[in-house]
């Protein structure tokens, strides 16, 4: 790993360069460039299409950019090395769990995956954090949805990742599954995880991060500290946004 | 254990453990290659074609389509609530995923072939028992061949909408030197001949599943990618 050494605790946890992907003619992530430190958490928005989830693919491995470089946790994401994926948890629409196997069976075998030397301690200590471990041995197939993305949560923090990324993580919860979710994101910040998550939530997105980035048509048309902006006025840039799925403010490349 | 051997031991009983919970595979599989005999047996008269004659060809359409539908259930059950992004994610190597499935492909499909053979031999009449290590040496070589790539084709059919149409167009083509080789095998044991005297054809046979399973360590990784 001498060409992809992974950095001390002061450097960046994610660097973008003018990252670019395209499939065929659209282009889902434009030449987004941004740094975020350990400990920094961004919330990404923007309208449906923008290139948040191309944005977090390329970000964790999943796919490969067009063209441009991302640095996580020290690693070349292009690279796709296998140090990079112990570094980094992922929380999206879909729980990534399997319905036929308990709570406690799904995290024992990501443990094992990724190679905890006690999976089922690892487990049973992050159910009990999300609340789950009365339920432990039932099937994931019994839960709700609120109870699967706590699972999720679960499953992503169960390696004791240093960089979270959250897709969408509020589609489809109820208030209360929100809160919890909230609560979590909460401790893991304080624990100076650094998180970056996309949403359509502005009030709980902006509620929670110090980094706020608005996504559209592939490239940031705005990314500031959250000290920074007036909330407001985002909202209403966020919701113009939205309601024209371009920017119609004027578009501030980063 | 290394870590590379504990991902794909992991797999592995992951699989079981659903398998054992739902009997989906096992189910579908053995009661489509049973239906499959089934309907040969009241087809062929075997009073006027030999049952060692017809018998190969039947066993092997029999396994073979049977574990079509185990291979494509297999990469179904990862697609499923996005299964295979958590395992994508996991630091695994992308080969240590290939023989996790590869491995639990190919129980699911002997175990079934076990319970099938017993009913082969009733229904036709033939003395598998005098020919059984032969017999299972021809059927670890057919089975490794169609689970190698089937493994690797079911993973490249799961991210297409047609993919239950698509797994058997690619595979069938592909695999017709395994499916010769191990039909003109099973016919010759059946007809009482020696291994020694099918060298030819376990060679080629080896070879094919040589080679899916090399082509799948290369492929894989560019495969499994979105």
């Amino acid at each position: 790993m001498a060409d992809n050494p992974k950095p001390d605790s002061s450097e960046s946890a994610i660097e973008v360069r003018q990252l670019r992907k395209e499939f065929g003619v659209l282009k889902a992530v434009d030449g987004i460039s941004f740094d975020l430190k350990r400990g920094d958490f961004l919330s990404v928005f923007g309208p449906n299409g923008a290139g948040k989830t191309t944005l977090i693919k390329i970000l964790t491995g999943l796919t490969r950019p067009s063209s441009g470089t991302a640095r996580v946790a020290g690693y070349d994401v292009a690279e796709g090395v296998p140090e990079m994926r112990r570094e980094i948890g992922v929380i999206s629409h879909s729980p990534a769990l399997y319905a036929d196997l308990t709570s406690m069976e799904n995290l024992v075998f990501f443990g094992k995956m990724y190679g905890l030397e006690c999976p089922e301690e690892a487990a049973l200590a992050v159910l009990e954090d999300v609340g789950l471990a009365p339920r432990r041995h039932d099937r994931v197939r019994t839960f709700s949805r609120g109870m699967l993305q706590r699972l999720s949560i679960a499953r992503a923090i169960l390696h004791d990742p240093s960089i979270l990324f959250l897709d969408e993580p509020f589609t489809g919860l109820d208030i209360h599954a929100s809160n919890v979710l909230k609560e979590h994101l909460k401790v893991l910040h304080n624990k100076k995880r650094t998180i970056l998550m996309t949403t359509h939530d502005v009030s709980c997105g902006l509620e929670m991060c110090d980094k706020v980035a608005l996504q559209v048509m592939g490239q940031f048309a705005f990314f500031e500290d959250i000290k920074d902006i007036d909330k407001e006025n985002f909202e209403t840039m966020y919701f113009d946004a939205v309601r024209n799925n371009q920017f119609t403010m004027g578009i501030r490349p980063h | 254990m290394n870590l590379f051997l504990s991902q794909i031991s992991a797999i592995v009983w992951k699989d079981f453990v659903t398998e054992l919970k739902t009997r989906e595979l096992f189910s579908a599989m053995f009661i489509f290659a049973l239906l499959v005999i089934l309907i040969f047996i009241f087809s062929v008269n075997l009073s006027i074609v030999k049952a060692s004659e017809v018998g190969p060809g039947i066993l092997w359409v029999a396994f073979l389509f049977s574990g079509t539908i185990g291979l494509n259930r297999s990469f179904m059950l990862e697609k499923e609530n996005g299964c295979l992004m958590g395992l994508l994610l996991a630091p695994a190597d992308r080969t240590a995923i290939y023989f996790g499935k590869l491995i639990s492909n190919f129980v699911f499909l002997t175990i079934m072939e076990l319970f099938i053979l017993p009913l082969f031999m009733i229904f036709f009449n033939i003395d598998l028992i005098e020919h059984l290590f032969p017999l299972l040496f021809v059927i670890f070589l057919g089975t490794l061949g169609f689970c190698a790539l089937g493994t690797l084709l079911s993973s490249l059919a799961s991210n297409l909408k047609t993919r239950e149409i698509m797994l058997p167009i690619l595979l069938y083509p592909l695999l017709v030197p395994v499916v010769i080789g191990v039909v003109r095998m099973t016919g010759q044991i059946l007809a009482g001949e020696p291994l020694s005297e099918m060298m030819n054809w376990i060679g080629l046979t080896t070879s094919f599943d040589i080679i899916y399973i090399g082509v799948s360590i290369m492929t894989i990784d560019h495969i499994l990618e979105e």
